[in-house]
């Protein structure tokens, strides 16, 4: 059980108001750690601050630590940090490019990959490893703007394997997806945890209880509770988790 | 006040939106009939290829359309970088605080200068002060200065109309800045960049007060040598026969009229077409 990411303190504020108060959390090499939670109460705001896409927003300031592999992700360039912990968005965000460029176009520009056939087998490995490689291999050369919705996010899940990144973090990734896309790209974060570990901010407290191994619940930019998740919506401790879960609030 | 019936005011300020729309069209309509109409005559391979002769009386335009040619070539190769430059950095880098407003504050009134105050700064700066002379480049210069806002402005817009979530998604990415505007930014606000530019340059071809004390000339026997050169060019040549030159025949007056606004309506049916096409061509 070895820490991958260690949040130590941390506290978030945007127009100095604060919407994440002093988190002290870990993420395990290896696991899917969910986070639930109702709307407001910081979820992407966390999620967005392990690999620092809230330091572009000029609103926003943050006080304490975290941790990559015990060193501070503060002291390494943006640029390194996302290529070792990838983000995907709620909404499937493909490149107005094709297929295949989407796949090969963060590889090249972090000079990964220059030879042709290097490419080929990259596309190859990250769209199977994305369960995607079946429905588009024939039509990799046309526009990922022409997918559907399900077939966009697990492009960008492909996309972010290419990068072969050590954390990945998923936003609400189902938000926008029919229930059969939902199962598609549930069984590939599944199957993703042997190699990557896995943050999920997710507003489908079912979603959590099927993928994760433990889940965080999050209320007004607090932790209320975290623990495993068999434990977690089994016996919660705390009264707030329980009535969030059981869909009493939020 | 009377009251109409639904269908009578709907009739009526149908009626009334039309008038308004036929009204401003028709002067435009009407300027393009009477001059294709006296001009057209004398519009040919031999008027727009030879110099002009008997005190511009008679033979053609060329050393015009020449001259108009490349001061507005230099001056979109001074403008178009520059401008995109600053379009990109305004767009993409700058912090939101007193100084960037201040000076698209700055962009936005610089438009608003009259057109012959460029041609007197031009002239103290470049053709003075500097010793540039009464030349091509002197010329090229004032209007890049008068331009540059336009161009920072489109460029601006064009930059805009990219969505930011494929910033985002190429920024998760590891990728730099940098490379995500050479990569992303760039080639999806390049149609509406081109489109600002082509648009540029028929407004440039048609200026005559700031190139009036720094570019042009009266008359010139020869087309120009270098940039140092003064040209003559197709709006100040207008004004001086239909001016300064007693029993001009009216028919080069307005072949000469005739020529510059095809060039101008070209380069603007350019633009929309550049828009039409990659309109249909967006992959998002």
């Amino acid at each position: 059980m070895v820490d991958k990411i260690k949040v130590d303190n941390l506290s978030c504020y945007y127009n100095r108001k604060c919407v994440l108060e002093s988190l002290n959390i870990n993420v395990i090499q290896n696991e899917i750690l969910s986070i639930i939670g109702p709307s407001n109460s910081g979820k992407t705001t966390f999620l967005r601050a392990l690999n620092r896409m809230n330091d572009l927003d000029l609103t926003y300031s943050r006080r304490g630590e975290v941790y990559l592999d015990g060193g501070s992700i503060f002291d390494i360039s943006m640029e390194d940090l996302r290529r070792r912990i990838g983000m995907l968005f709620a909404m499937p965000t493909p490149l107005p490019m094709t297929i295949y460029e989407n796949i090969v176009y963060a590889p090249k520009r972090l000079g990964l990959i220059s030879k042709k056939s290097e490419q080929d087998a990259l596309v190859e490995r990250a769209l199977k490893d994305a369960s995607l490689w079946d429905e588009v291999k024939d039509r990799l050369k046309s526009s990922a703007m022409k997918m559907s919705g399900g077939q966009q996010q697990r492009l960008c899940i492909a996309r972010i394997l290419a990068i072969n990144p050590e954390v990945i973090l998923f936003d609400e990734p189902c938000s926008g997806l029919d229930p059969i896309s939902t199962v598609k790209v549930e069984e590939s974060m599944i199957g993703l945890k042997q190699k990557y570990t896995i943050v999920l901010v997710t507003n489908n407290v079912k979603q959590a209880s099927r993928v994760s191994d433990r889940t965080v619940f999050f209320f007004m930019g607090k932790i209320v509770e975290i623990g495993t998740t068999d434990k977690l919506f089994v016996s919660p401790k705390e009264k707030q988790t329980e009535d969030y879960i059981t869909g009493r609030f939020g | 006040m009377i009251k109409l019936n639904p269908k009578l005011s709907q009739k009526f300020s149908y009626l009334i939106l039309f008038l308004a729309t036929a009204l401003a069209i028709m002067p435009i309509m009407a300027i393009i009939f009477i001059i294709v109409k006296n001009g057209i005559s004398v519009v040919n391979w031999e008027f727009l290829t030879s110099m002009p002769k008997n005190g511009m009386r008679e033979g053609g335009i060329f050393p015009a359309i020449v001259g108009t040619f490349a001061i507005v070539m230099s001056t979109i190769m001074l403008t178009l970088p520059t401008g995109v430059c600053a379009a990109i950095y305004l767009n993409e880098y700058a912090r939101d605080n007193m100084l960037t407003r201040a000076i698209k504050l700055g962009i936005v009134n610089l438009a608003g200068i009259p057109s012959v105050v460029y041609g007197l700064f031009g002239f103290g700066i470049f053709v003075m002060f500097l010793k540039l002379g009464v030349s091509i480049i002197a010329g090229a210069l004032t209007l890049s200065i008068m331009e540059l806002p336009v161009i920072i402005t489109t460029s601006r817009n064009a930059l805009n109309s990219v969505p930011y979530s494929f910033r985002e998604a190429s920024w998760s990415l590891g990728v730099s800045r940098w490379q995500t505007i050479r990569h992303i930014v760039l080639p999806n606000a390049l149609p509406g960049i081109m489109t600002g530019a082509v648009l540029s340059i028929a407004r440039i071809s048609g200026e005559t007060a700031p190139i009036l004390f720094t570019a042009v000339a009266f008359y010139v026997p020869h087309l120009p040598h270098s940039m140092f050169d003064q040209v003559m060019t197709l709006p100040y040549h207008l004004y001086i026969i239909s001016t300064q030159i007693p029993n001009m025949p009216n028919s080069i007056i307005f072949g000469t009229a005739l020529v510059l606004l095809v060039m101008i309506l070209t380069m603007s049916f350019i633009a929309i077409f550049v828009r039409i096409y990659f309109r249909k061509h967006r992959k998002w």
